[in-house]
């Protein structure tokens, strides 16, 4: 591709500026055309001049005014076969050569619906307050004749179905005139409804398109617009021819002609092209977002330095790239914190100066940020990532002169070593004082004092009602000597069933004499129980027993037997004796 | 069986507790080594981590050495406090609070009388000796009466003596509480604010290292007297010795 540029325009005057108003003027500019209203030309025709039924013209008139000085009527002498589009108005600032003149264009799109010859007569427009007539045109509407296609603009976008803000690639094609003389288009205009057009990020080129199968070069306009409302809008684009007045740096690919001679200023139009505008959902939008639309992706962000002092600036450097349109990427806002003092790099880099301004951050703020991807209808979510940083504080003293001890603080010249060992430790830095389980070990001893006193308490007692002791003594003796029983029942030794049988008896009615069970005899047990019971059963097994005790060598095998058969009688004594205990 | 799950119970506890040890040592360690090798930062994370593992006052020592090394005048300060709280016959914790304070041009903070006491031995062992000395007065008044001994002649005297420790203890246990309420002011030109909000007027900046006395407390803000002025300030601003 060869690609230069062409600088057009009549060379710099050198302008004298008046002392006191230099300041006023960044660039000097040419003088403003301020002849006398008779001076200004109207002219007006049809392109093309012969056209078939039902095809469109354009009916064309050209003032060399300023468009805002011209009061344009709102109908014109038209006939009624002539079917009249909407107007199209435009304004060229000329700069060929000095003074500067200004061109202003109307166009009408025109539909021709019947044959025959047709005139728009002359009528008087007001220009600045006086009179300035435009001639009158004609067109022929022939069904038979041989007619040239109306020369206009083509208007092409990258996208027809867009979201609100998303920008979007338009074209302004001017295809070449007969001959392939290529004609360069200025002070391109978009009509339509709130349409943002980037006036910054244009493009001129010339290439070779392709209309209607056939192949032509064509200077092409080319910029970024920004749909501002949301539904169905329509666009359309307009410009002034300019021959070979490029305005600017154009890139050309593949041989071209240019025009020669004087521009022949024309105001062309396109046609209407129509967009479909959604607007954004609201629905899972993440923080950050600043209206980029497209298919953006992010580069790791990259510190310049990872250990900084507190004040000392940092650069965070982060990027950006993707399918959409990058000229109306905005960028992250700035996180605010406390923590970092940030300042964002001028456009176009990308980035922020980030200075600490304290030693407790361990890591850059995150910065949200997200964009919203058009293809798939969705946010994405583009954070840039917090960063671990070392940040050391102020440097602070190692080491004291020895004037600053002139005080006599006896503060020692330098810090200690460090310690090797971990030295004395505790569970917490939370005094025992403060902790709940501290008080409650405090009540262990009040325990131990309240059980020495009940302790003290119940023995005194005791020392007083010494019967107690005994029956408690007895009691548990006479357990001991059931559990024997058992054992001599269970293992048919009768001579050991007779003793402890009698031990037992003896033991259960002591505490009542009270006398040492080992002095009691049959009687002393046979004295505990009423008469009835002392000549019946019980007595009967008493004295069973007693007996067997005093003879239990001599008795023969029959009567040890019949012994252990006494155990449940035994059984039944000992109880009625314990319930007395 | 009931002997045998105590046995266990014990043996992981004291396990626990070995473990717990030996991770606050690892981290003692890693501090010592990222010390002698220059890094502060690091050195200072891992004595802060092995501090709270287990609170220790050669650690906070270590601790205080590395934020002051690294800059940070209040954390050093508030360390060096925490050792002597834990020890108060740690020598380097005193000495290297007698040189940050010169250095560093900030005061200690204002004892009574009754904290002065507190500090003549470890908090701890004051409760504890608060407990001992009011018991033995309790069991050498009492015990004796229960268990039929006839009084000697020392019970009396040393009845009196655990007493007379146990009131004294009494203040200096008071000494200890009311010493968990001081602090010291941890960031560098820290806003002393009028009210606990973040566009609460300045009334003054505090010096890191300034000792104060906390009062009260609301969301993330405390309520501080220093030596001159009283308001409010962040809680990320100010150390308690005791926390």
């Amino acid at each position: 591709m060869l690609a230069f540029a062409l600088a057009v325009g009549r060379a710099q005057l050198s302008t004298r500026i008046p002392p006191g108003a230099a300041a006023q003027f960044m660039v000097p500019q040419p003088a403003v055309d301020n002849s006398p209203p008779e001076n200004i030309l109207a002219t007006a025709e049809f392109d093309p001049p012969v056209v078939r039924p039902g095809e469109k013209t354009f009916y064309r008139v050209t003032i060399t005014a300023t468009e805002n000085s011209i009061k344009w009527p709102d109908k014109i002498p038209a006939p009624p076969e002539l079917r009249l589009g909407a107007v199209a108005r435009g304004q060229l600032t000329q700069p060929d050569g000095m003074p500067f003149h200004p061109v202003s264009g109307f166009v009408y799109e025109i539909t021709a619906l019947a044959l025959g010859h047709f005139v728009v007569s002359n009528f008087v427009v007001q220009v600045g307050g006086s009179s300035v007539e435009v001639p009158p045109a004609s067109v022929d509407v022939d069904g038979h004749g041989v007619t040239l296609p109306a020369r206009k603009l083509s208007l092409e976008v990258s996208e027809t179905n867009l979201f609100f803000g998303q920008p979007f690639r338009v074209r302004v094609i001017l295809p070449a005139a007969p001959g392939n003389q290529i004609e360069a288009l200025r002070d391109v205009q978009f009509n339509g409804d709130a349409l943002l057009a980037d006036r910054l990020a244009t493009r001129r080129s010339v290439e070779t398109v392709n209309r209607g199968g056939q192949l032509m070069p064509a200077f092409i306009f080319e910029t970024a617009a920004t749909p501002l409302v949301t539904g169905r809008l329509n666009i359309s684009a307009q410009g002034f021819t300019a021959g070979s007045e490029f305005g600017g740096p154009v890139v050309i690919s593949g041989p071209v002609m240019f025009p020669s001679g004087p521009p022949k200023y024309v105001l062309l139009v396109s046609d209407w092209v129509g967009l479909n505008v959604r607007p954004l959902p609201s629905e899972g939008q993440r923080p950050g977002f600043t209206g980029a639309i497209g298919k953006f992706l992010a580069d790791r962000p990259q510190l310049s330095t990872n250990r900084i002092h507190v004040g000392e600036p940092v650069h965070l450097k982060f990027a950006f790239h993707g399918q959409g349109d990058l000229t109306r990427f905005v960028p992250p806002e700035l996180p605010r914190t406390s923590d970092w003092q940030v300042i964002a790099d001028n456009p176009p880099d990308n980035g922020f100066t980030l200075i600490p301004l304290t030693d407790e951050i361990q890591a850059t703020p995150a910065i949200p940020f997200s964009c919203f991807d058009p293809s798939a209808a969705k946010y994405v979510d583009l954070t840039i990532p917090s960063l671990p940083v070392t940040v050391v504080g102020e440097d602070l003293p190692l080491q004291l002169a020895a004037s600053d001890d002139e005080a006599g603080s006896a503060a020692p010249l330098k810090l200690s070593g460090l310690a090797l060992m971990p030295g004395k430790t505790v569970a917490s830095l939370k005094p025992l004082q403060l902790r709940g389980w501290f008080v409650g070990v405090q009540l262990v001893p009040v325990m131990v004092f309240f059980a020495l006193w009940q302790w003290d308490r119940r023995r005194r007692f005791l020392e007083a009602h010494p019967e107690i002791v005994r029956r408690r003594q007895a009691r548990r003796a006479l357990r001991y000597e059931r559990r024997q029983l058992k054992i001599a029942v269970e293992a048919g030794d009768s001579a050991a069933f007779v003793s402890h049988a009698a031990d037992a008896m003896r033991i259960a009615v002591a505490p009542q004499y009270p006398a040492n069970p080992v002095a009691l005899v049959g009687g002393d047990v046979l004295a505990q129980f009423d008469d009835a019971a002392r000549h019946g059963p019980a007595g009967v097994t008493v004295r069973k027993i007693f007996a067997a005790a005093d003879e239990q060598f001599s008795i023969g095998a029959k009567g040890r037997a019949d012994l252990l058969a006494l155990h449940f009688e035994v059984d039944a004594v000992l109880l009625e004796l314990e319930e007395k205990l | 069986m009931r002997w045998h799950r105590q046995i266990l119970l014990v043996a992981v506890l004291f396990g626990a507790v070995i473990c717990r040890a030996g991770t606050a040592n690892d981290y003692f360690k890693v501090g010592l080594e990222m010390s002698g090798a220059g890094q502060l930062p690091e050195a200072a994370m891992a004595f802060e981590k092995s501090a709270q593992m287990q609170p220790a006052s050669g650690t906070l020592v270590n601790l205080g050495i590395a934020e002051w090394r690294r800059g940070r005048a209040g954390a050093a300060i508030l360390a060096w406090e925490k050792a002597r709280w834990i020890d108060p016959f740690d020598s380097r914790a005193g000495a290297d609070l007698k040189f940050a304070r010169t250095a560093a041009q900030v005061d200690e903070p204002e004892l009574k009388w009754f904290e002065t006491a507190s500090t003549w031995l470890p908090p701890n062992a004051w409760a504890w000796l608060a407990g001992a000395s009011l018991w033995l007065a309790v069991g050498l008044l009492v015990l004796p009466g229960i268990f039929r001994r006839r009084k000697a002649g020392w019970h009396s005297p040393l009845a009196a003596l655990a007493f007379g420790i146990f009131l004294f203890t009494l203040t200096a246990n008071v000494g200890v509480v009311s010493r968990t309420q001081i602090g010291f002011v941890l960031k560098k030109n820290a806003p002393l604010l009028l009210t606990p909000t973040r566009t609460g007027e300045v009334i003054s900046t505090l010096t890191a290292g300034e000792p104060a006395r906390q009062l009260r407390s609301r969301g993330n803000f405390l309520f501080i007297r220093t030596q001159t002025e009283s308001g409010w300030i962040g809680r990320d601003a100010f150390g308690l010795v005791g926390d």
